[in-house]
């Protein structure tokens, strides 16, 4: 058995699938999302995470360093325009607009034109397994990315680059588990369908288009959910991971009503979740901002079939309330927490998370998203350790039931 | 249905019809500015009683942005009261305009004069704006963490340059807190825009 600290009675994978499942494991597992962080305390440049030495260089140094941790929160793109796929929008990169020591940035300006939504409806309708990709490579790559061109030159220098990705992520997620005995998070993941209308559209295009087209971004959103399922099956298959990620970066309430994320987010998300549970696979859900009013919304999707990941601006002790019987909760050491606060203040709160939110099960340790490059390494570490400190369950310990 | 309610139930297309007609009619002006600022002074509300949501707001913030356009070459210079100056951008390091847009829209309809700097603004332009206009109010907007270093430079810098006695500083975005308002040295934080207005009432407003 590998074992991640002295005590474990279970493997990394073990684990994680207990808390996905709502069971509760040996111990509350730990997964950072780390990658600019990586970075910056292996001294280098932002710029060169996408050299795979470079970045795996880090990584490994951060693990040795600060860890170790249970699984791999796999968000490293070696290639500017894969990473579109996550977030399509116009892009200043390190390096290239930005000094080589800035993190990536991302302008709000108009990818998707608003008959978009028609042409994915139609394509979806003739063929709705690759609505998705062609979406991407034939309209939105090419206008994010001048250099590529539009038509064949878009596939022509988009299909080998993410060829070559995800054998490059198929080493690695290999290298991870067998040396590290380490969990993968979820073998591939996409932005929702209508986070991403939010972000190609531009805030002020997409504002208008709720208000005045909810139908048609409802719709289109949904016409998408069969070309998810059919790349995300093959490409889990290749991963070996039964899990996958859906980014939902727009649909808090920060960026919407309950009313709106129920009624026009919400329904090709729950629609792709029962979908991918009839192919055995299971989500991660990744809940930036405060989901505070969704999170009844949430209560809909199958038990047992998610995790919620949050960011610090939900409340996540409420969220265990709500819906800690259904969903299994993810986070959420916050940014500020980790670069202005003391390592007691990091200890102490991930105490409580641990004794909170890890009550019965159904809990992941991480930072509130991406663990800030500007985090003290000396926190990191004091969050990595407390669920060898404060993690292991009694063996009387029962599930959560609200 | 009046030009602030028209603009409170996010009437993009019935708000500038009106507020042409009425300029048309020869409406005095400045009413009608007062009248938006109404309505927007209600999407507030709305949008701090969680009836409204960064759609609506950003939404009736480009009306209100139109409606000026439409109005402002009918105002006589110097003929409008300013509350006081305000100057505002996203600090060094940063790019993103979202929040610091909507805060500059906010605050002009509230009555500041807003001279907005733009993005990746470093700490001496605030300075140099704060010396030349004579701004009471500084306000950094960020959403990275990198913002905190460049906040708490802005601060410093204010401080040497002898501008902090009469120029207040409020910051906010993404991950600001009390706990980050304390580490930068500001005067005060804003969760959103609505409060951003209520905080320049409460440091410089009369």
């Amino acid at each position: 058995m590998q074992r991640i600290h002295e005590n474990d009675t279970m493997e990394a994978d073990e684990r994680l699938e207990a808390a996905l499942h709502l069971r509760v494991p040996d111990r509350v597992p730990v997964s950072p999302l780390i990658y600019y962080f990586a970075a910056r305390h292996a001294g280098m440049n932002y710029a060169d995470l996408y050299s795979p030495a470079k970045y795996n260089q880090a990584l490994d140094q951060c693990f040795s360093e600060l860890g170790p941790w249970d699984a791999v929160y796999p968000l490293n793109f070696y290639y500017p325009e894969i990473n579109s796929f996550l977030f399509p929008m116009k892009v200043l990169e390190p390096g290239r607009e930005l000094p080589e020591d800035s993190i990536r940035q991302f302008l709000e300006e108009e990818v998707m034109l608003f008959d978009d939504y028609d042409w994915i409806v139609r394509t979806s309708a003739r063929n709705p397994r690759l609505v998705h990709l062609r979406l991407f490579l034939e309209k939105w790559i090419p206008r994010i990315h001048d250099h590529i061109g539009e038509g064949w030159r878009s596939y022509g220098y988009m299909v080998p680059r993410m060829m070559i990705h995800l054998i490059r992520w198929r080493s690695e997620f290999r290298r991870w588990r067998k040396k590290r005995g380490l969990a993968l998070l979820y073998g591939y993941g996409y932005e929702a369908p209508f986070d991403n209308f939010s972000m190609a559209r531009g805030l002020l295009n997409f504002a208008r288009d709720l208000r005045n087209h909810p139908e048609e971004i409802r719709k289109a959103a949904e016409s998408q959910v069969e070309s998810y399922v059919f790349s995300m099956k093959l490409a889990c298959r290749y991963m070996d991971c039964n899990r996958v990620m859906i980014a939902l970066h727009r649909s808090s309430n920060h960026f919407m009503s309950p009313d709106m994320f129920k009624k026009i987010s919400f329904p090709s998300v729950k629609r792709l979740v029962e979908r991918l549970e009839e192919e055995g696979l299971y989500c991660v859900l990744h809940c930036d901002g405060d989901w505070g009013l969704n999170l009844e919304t949430l209560r809909e999707l199958p038990a047992g079939r998610c995790i919620a990941q949050f960011d610090g601006a939900t409340d996540i002790f409420r969220a265990k309330e709500i819906i800690g019987d259904r969903i299994c909760i993810y986070g959420d050491v916050p940014a500020d927490l980790l670069t202005l606060g003391s390592p007691d203040e990091v200890d102490e709160y991930c105490h409580r998370l641990i004794e909170e939110v890890g009550r019965g099960g159904g809990f992941i340790l991480g930072s509130g998203c991406e663990l800030a490059p500007t985090a003290k390494p000396e926190n990191v570490k004091v969050m990595m350790d407390a669920v060898r400190k404060y993690g292991y369950y009694d063996s009387s310990a029962r599930p959560h039931i609200v | 249905m009046n030009i602030s309610n028209l603009i409170a139930e996010i009437e993009e297309e019935k708000t500038l019809e009106a507020v042409k007609q009425a300029i048309a009619d020869g409406a005095d002006p400045l009413s009608l500015i007062e009248e938006m600022r109404g309505g927007m002074s209600l999407v507030g509300e709305r949008f701090e009683s969680k009836e409204y949501f960064l759609p609506e707001l950003i939404l009736s913030g480009e009306i209100f942005k139109q409606a000026v356009a439409i109005v402002e070459p009918h105002v006589k210079r110097g003929a409008t009261h300013s509350r006081g100056t305000v100057i505002l951008g996203t600090v060094k390091g940063d790019v993103h305009d979202i929040g610091k847009d909507l805060v500059g829209i906010m605050l002009r309809c509230a009555g500041y004069d807003v001279h907005d700097l733009g993005v990746d603004v470093p700490p001496t332009a605030f300075v140099e704006k704060a010396k030349e206009t004579k701004a009471g109010l500084v306000a950094l907007s960020g959403l990275l963490t990198v913002v905190y270093e460049s906040m708490k430079s802005t601060v410093e810098e204010l401080e040497e340059a002898g501008l902090r006695d009469r120029t207040k500083v409020m910051i906010g975005g993404g991950s600001i807190n009390e706990k980050v308002r304390e580490y930068t040295g500001a005067d005060a934080y804003g969760k959103d825009p609505a409060e951003a207005v209520r905080l320049a009432h409460r440091l410089i407003g009369s």
